[in-house]
């Protein structure tokens, strides 16, 4: 089933850059979607017509049937997005605040807010932090925190715009752990990465973009083997010509 | 413009000042309906109150920084920048001016900006242990309670935008600390101008604090942020009731002191 659908969609931003061009792209219930491309490619801009923080120049975005435009409550119902800058996602003043932050949005029964805040810290390993300020977790834990604080709406889809960068050995090990269980417990999961090694295994669809369009989309075995030459490195196996290896042992 | 002793350290210390800090003491667990109206209660006896009021609420307020275990010293430290608009007020109220322009200093005007300076720091101690020990949801709560009845006023639109005001004040602060550590890594003392240097600044502090609120904004966009967003349940309960008993009593000594 598709669950966001995308018909040609071009975006500009103010000072007249295109920034995405005729992007048609449809992602099915259940898939890892990994989309790849070098710095200013467009992939973050894509990430925010997900959701209906941008508006398209042309084209349509539909996620679960329903165009963006007419609903964008839904859509953000439906999309989770977790921003590169886990910094600027935070705006409670505690870790249980940050994650009520949602539900009491969409006006939620204060006891299910209570249960989705508890479940989602419990999902990334965070229920011993409620009272702590966010402001004093480490890199990895502020990231683990804004997936919770996404997780606590319960939407189908999580959105992770480069969940690795700035991250050491043990926090991206740790938040892609937690990635591979969202995936296992249902959810689509759409991932934008420029250093594909660490999550490539994970996914089984690649979206390549380069300068606003979508220039290659298939399985990551397929495609993995071109992105070379629109300014991404291959995984190191693939180099070595292993073909494409876990980056967790 | 910022300056931090050690690198890294302006935005926790911004943080400090300004944010809330958890915890679990008595202010913590007051209703912030009551510290709201008792901040205001007691800022406006301050300004009549004498030196007996005065004291009392000092030490009250010493004693309320110790329970909540945010440090006087520390406070201070961290609010330097509003001690020294402090002494230039002093300065300014102490001094007067002759028909020929010899200061004058007398021992009732020195009494007398002490004392106002006394009052002004006294009301914004209040405030930073409202911020410290209030959660920015609770005090938009209580706030909505607040405006209910006003009329003409749209109590969840005023309560959203001190909500913002709190969360964007941070960040801004934070803001500043980066730009004055990047630029002082880069020797900006050694410019000679220093209205070169302010300008530079400040230039460069409107435009990241544009961006962090554009960033917030977003951030918050996609959360599903909104006026009619879900409000904390308050109530009111016997601790209340003592805090507001030790306010009437601090303010019967204003009035009959």
């Amino acid at each position: 089933m598709d669950i966001i659908d995308i018909r040609e969609l071009c975006h500009r931003f103010p000072d007249g850059t295109q920034s995405l061009a005729d992007i048609s792209l449809t992602i099915n219930s259940g898939d890892f979607v990994l989309i790849a491309g070098a710095n200013g490619s467009g992939k973050t801009t894509l990430l925010k017509h997900f959701n209906g923080l941008l508006r398209p120049e042309s084209g349509t975005v539909r996620v679960c049937g329903v165009p963006v435009q007419d609903d964008p409550l839904a859509a953000r119902k439906n999309v989770g997005m977790v921003f590169q800058d886990a910094d600027s996602q935070i705006v409670g003043d505690t870790v249980y605040d940050d994650v009520c932050f949602g539900p009491e949005n969409l006006r939620f029964e204060r006891d299910d807010i209570e249960r989705r805040v508890k479940t989602a810290l419990a999902a990334v390993n965070l229920g011993g932090s409620m009272n702590k300020s966010p402001h004093h977790l480490s890199g990895g834990e502020k990231r683990r925190l804004a997936i919770a604080g996404v997780l606590a709406m319960t939407p189908q889809v999580m959105v992770l715009d480069e969940p690795f960068s700035n991250l050491d050995y043990p926090a991206t090990a740790t938040v892609l752990q937690q990635i591979q269980q969202l995936h296992r417990g249902g959810h689509t999961i759409v991932v934008t990465t420029h250093d594909l090694e660490k999550v490539i295994t994970l996914a089984n669809r690649l979206v390549v973009m380069d300068r606003g369009r979508i220039v290659r989309d298939g399985s990551p075995a397929d495609v993995v083997g071109e992105i070379d030459a629109y300014g991404i490195r291959p995984p190191c196996s693939v180099l070595l010509g292993q073909g494409i290896q876990p980056w967790l042992r | 413009m910022f300056r931090i002793t050690r690198a890294g350290d302006s935005a926790v210390a911004a943080l400090n000042v300004i944010g809330y800090k958890p915890g679990h003491s008595l202010l913590h667990e007051l209703d912030p309906r009551t510290k709201q109206i008792l901040v205001m209660i007691l800022s406006t006896a301050c300004f009549f109150g004498g030196y007996y009021f005065l004291g009392l609420v000092s030490l009250c307020l010493i004693l309320c920084f110790i329970l909540s275990r945010i440090g006087v010293v520390r406070t201070f430290r961290q609010t330097r920048y509003f001690l020294f608009f402090l002494c230039f007020l002093f300065v300014v109220r102490t001094v007067t001016f002759t028909e020929r322009f010899v200061p004058v200093f007398t021992p009732e005007q020195v009494q007398s900006a002490a004392v106002f300076c006394w009052r002004l720091l006294l009301i914004v101690l209040m405030g930073v242990l409202l911020i410290s020990t209030t959660r920015t949801a609770d005090i938009r709560a209580a706030l909505v309670w607040g405006l209910r009845p006003v009329p003409f006023v749209n109590e969840r639109t005023a309560a959203t935008m001190v909500g913002l005001i709190v969360r964007l004040v941070p960040l801004m602060l934070v803001q500043a600390g980066e730009i004055s550590d990047a630029m002082r890594s880069r020797c900006v003392e050694s410019r000679r101008k220093p209205l070169s240097r302010m300008s530079r600044f400040t230039i460069m502090l409107f435009r990241r604090a544009f961006n962090r609120a554009d960033d917030l904004v977003e951030t918050m966009q996609a959360r599903c942020y909104n006026e009619y967003r879900a409000v904390r349940i308050l109530q009111f309960a016997r601790i209340d009731m003592l805090a507001f008993c030790i306010a009437g009593a601090l303010v019967a000594t204003a009035l009959f002191s």
